[in-house]
């Protein structure tokens, strides 16, 4: 029997120590366990910074996606991994990071972080290497560029002036009595100011007057003297587009001086996610407002419910939006896409990939997907959802029907209009 | 008669600048052309984020290492450049050489403008007035609908460049160039008898202007050099990522690094940008693919607090000490 040297303990403490650190990460996969060579998709995302709540929740999101795939045997007989990068929110680190990730870590496939702001930077390193690529809630990306292997995973179209209000504006017919002036406010950035312009140019079509018309900086903090300008001007439709930040402080200072309209909401970034919805409560209710997701019968597309029971599962300990019920489908579906047109195509082939993907529609856990020659959904669908029966900031609610009633796109309808905003739910 | 040897007569100026100019620029050839043997475009674009920040504190440096002027406005100067930069594509179609000459000249004249405004501050009430221009700015490009506004602009860059590899490797060997320009500046400013003078500035203001030293003067002349640099940093940005929105350009992370750099490379010296901007880039770049995450920052500011606790003078002046 040989005697252990000192030389040999280190070696085998080596191998223990390899041996569990990577025991946890093929678990999952038992294809990589066996040494199988996996399909290897990547991307940056934000995971710090300002868009790092969205950025997180997307990534949890995609990577159920992988472990229901290899689950299931993989893509093309092959598991698949995941390569992921931190972009912190900084558009300046996309470049490099995609360069590293096709370049030397040699990803089969990219797919985009999330937000305009990050997918823009990644496009000349993704279009150099003429990689096929699907993105998650950009707007407007490949207005330029047109780069035809570019497909987008959001629900706006290909044209968001000439689409993005219509909901909204269309709620005004389902009012009682005629509304004849509107209110704009905006943040000034890319997604709110492409909001503001869609619902400026369709007033007139639906017979309202402007009467305020403003946008204010993203670090604006209190919004009392601009809901006091609004409330002075008496309009019977309020149209806000903001973000997150901004989203609860315009709604606190409409609560805090009690301004009422007949419809008020608009493109509000922030209802949508939990922890707002959580701290405004009852500040929500009959508050009209975009939005891409809704647990109503309507949108009970195959797959959803048991994707977002494993979400909500992983969510609290994540760190990260714990409903799921805004982008974290969206970024699933982005996976079967993918998924979906390697599974016709039989090979990883971007040019191919891209033809797939423009010749065929997809079914995804978000519904049925086409895409246009823009690359965008050939069909938008914006929904325009109302706030209903909120008592307090539990968020159990928002997990059943009835608490985010759509009222747009009439096919996914799911309730009726409460008017006015302001009034006792 | 004795045969006592005399010291070696020092080189004179002329040699000592020719032998800079000739070691970098084959110094700088030679990380091109085994950047091209490795021949992975990852070692472009992770280069052309460190030597962006060599040029940054290089510049950042005239100011605020010779005359002891802290400049907390770097994102807004860089930015500048950037947005001058995109103005030029916008409007005349012209690509990024073009576009640096335009960003020297315009970030040039606003160097020379806040300096001509806000030098009659002095200390932390000039540093918060160089913030306060990147605030200005930033709400000017915001509102700026021609360069894009909030949305941010887009730059349709070539694929390819006679010569070069890809877009990637050009990009690289002009910031490359631009970094060596930086360096350059910076050593001449140091030997020179601006640098001296401000150099006097920063260790006794009124006793340098009562021995007649042209004390607005030579601060004027620091913070256009010191504005020019920084806008030249910023203008290949839009090209590099074929995007650019007001977050990205006036980011935080520029102006802390920038701040960062000198001081832990050793400020006041023509090296220490260089070492503090190569050692903390290249940190952080490995961060960012490796451990990953929002830990650029904690770095930044570890190592900011360890080297002024334990090596104020940055590590140039830590080897000088011993």
């Amino acid at each position: 029997m040989s005697e252990l040297t000192r030389r040999g303990l280190g070696r085998a403490a080596l191998a223990g120590a390899l041996t569990t650190a990577v025991a946890p990460w093929a678990a999952p996969w038992p294809a990589l366990a066996q040494g199988v060579n996996p399909i290897r998709i990547g991307c940056s995302m934000s995971l710090s910074g300002g868009l790092a709540a969205n950025g997180r929740s997307a990534q949890l999101a995609q990577r159920i996606w992988a472990e229901d795939v290899n689950a299931r045997g993989g893509l093309l007989g092959r598991p698949v991994q995941l390569v992921s990068y931190d972009d912190q929110s900084n558009p300046a680190n996309v470049p490099a990071l995609f360069t590293k990730l096709i370049d030397v870590d040699k990803v089969d496939l990219v797919t985009s972080p999330y937000a305009t702001a990050m997918i823009a930077p990644s496009m000349p390193v993704v279009m150099q290497r003429g990689m096929c690529y699907v993105a998650l809630f950009g707007a407007g990306v490949n207005e330029r560029l047109k780069y035809d292997r570019y497909f987008s995973m959001n629900v706006t179209g290909d044209d968001i002036k000439g689409h993005y209000a219509r909901g909204f504006l269309e709620c005004t017919k389902m009012l009682p009595n005629p509304v004849r002036s509107l209110s704009i406010l905006a943040v000034d950035n890319d997604f709110a100011q492409r909001a503001a312009e869609s619902v400026r140019g369709m007033a007139r079509e639906y017979g309202l007057r402007i009467v305020y018309d403003r946008s204010y900086p993203p670090s604006t903090v209190d919004f009392t003297p601009t809901i006091r300008a609004i409330q002075a001007q008496r309009p019977d439709v309020v149209f806000f587009a903001s973000y997150p930040p901004d989203s609860n402080g315009i709604l606190r200072a409409v609560s805090e001086l009690k301004l009422s309209a007949a419809l008020l909401g608009g493109g509000m970034v922030g209802p949508q996610i939990a922890a707002v919805q959580a701290q405004l409560g009852p500040i929500l209710n009959n508050l009209v407002t975009w939005d891409v997701y809704s647990p109503e019968p309507t949108m009970q597309f195959p797959g959803v419910v048991e994707f977002q029971e494993k979400y909500r599962a992983r969510a609290p300990a994540e760190q990260t939006d714990v409903l799921g019920n805004y982008l974290q489908p969206y970024a699933y579906a982005q996976m079967q896409v993918i998924a979906q047109s390697l599974a016709r195509v039989g090979r990883i082939d971007q040019e191919a990939l891209a033809k797939d993907m423009h010749a065929n529609g997809f079914e995804t856990i978000v519904g049925p997907v086409r895409f246009s020659a823009l690359g965008e959904w050939a069909e938008p669908r914006n929904l325009f959802v109302q706030f209903q029966n909120i008592a307090d900031g539990d968020l159990e609610k928002y997990k059943k029907p009835g608490t985010k009633v759509i009222l747009y796109p009439p096919a996914l309808k799911s309730g009726t209009l409460r008017s006015p905003y302001g009034a006792p739910a | 008669m004795s045969a006592t040897a005399l010291p070696a007569p020092a080189a004179p100026p002329a040699r000592r600048h020719l032998s800079y100019w000739l070691g970098a620029t084959l110094l700088a050839l030679a990380l091109l052309v085994l950047l091209r043997l490795i021949g992975n475009e990852y070692g472009w674009y992770a280069g052309y984020f460190v030597l962006q920040y060599v040029v940054l504190a290089a510049a950042w440096n005239i100011l605020g290492g010779y005359a002891g002027y802290v400049n907390f406005g770097a994102a807004g100067f860089m930015a500048t450049g950037t947005y001058t930069a995109v103005v030029l594509y916008e409007a005349l179609g012209l690509g990024v050489l073009p576009g640096i000459l335009g960003a020297a000249v315009v970030a040039g004249l606003l160097g020379l403008g806040t300096g001509y405004l806000t030098l009659r501050l002095r200390g932390v009430y000039f540093s918060i007035a160089t913030l306060c221009l990147a605030v200005v700015l930033q709400t000017l490009v915001v509102n700026w609908d021609y360069v894009g506004g909030s949305r941010g602009a887009y730059v349709i860059r070539p694929m390819t460049v006679p010569g070069f590899v890809s877009y990637g490797e050009y990009i690289f060997a002009v910031m490359l160039a631009l970094a060596v320009l930086a360096t350059g500046i910076g050593r001449t400013v140091e030997l020179s008898r601006l640098g001296r003078g401000l150099q006097a500035i920063r260790d006794n203001e009124r006793a340098a202007e009562a021995v007649g030293v042209p004390t607005l003067r030579l601060k004027l002349i620091a913070t256009t050099l010191s504005g020019a640099l920084m806008g030249v940093a910023g203008a290949p940005l839009p090209f590099y990522a074929g995007y650019v929105n007001p977050d990205g350009a006036f980011n935080l992370a520029y102006a802390v690094n920038t701040i960062a750099m000198p001081l832990i490379g050793g400020a006041g010296t023509w090296l220490g940008p260089v070492i503090g901007a190569v050692l903390l880039a290249t940190l952080q770049q490995a961060a960012t693919v490796t451990i990953s995450s929002a830990l650029n920052l904690w770095i930044t500011g570890w190592m900011l607090v360890l080297f002024v606790a334990l090596a104020p003078r940055g590590i140039l002046g830590w080897f000088r000490k011993r």
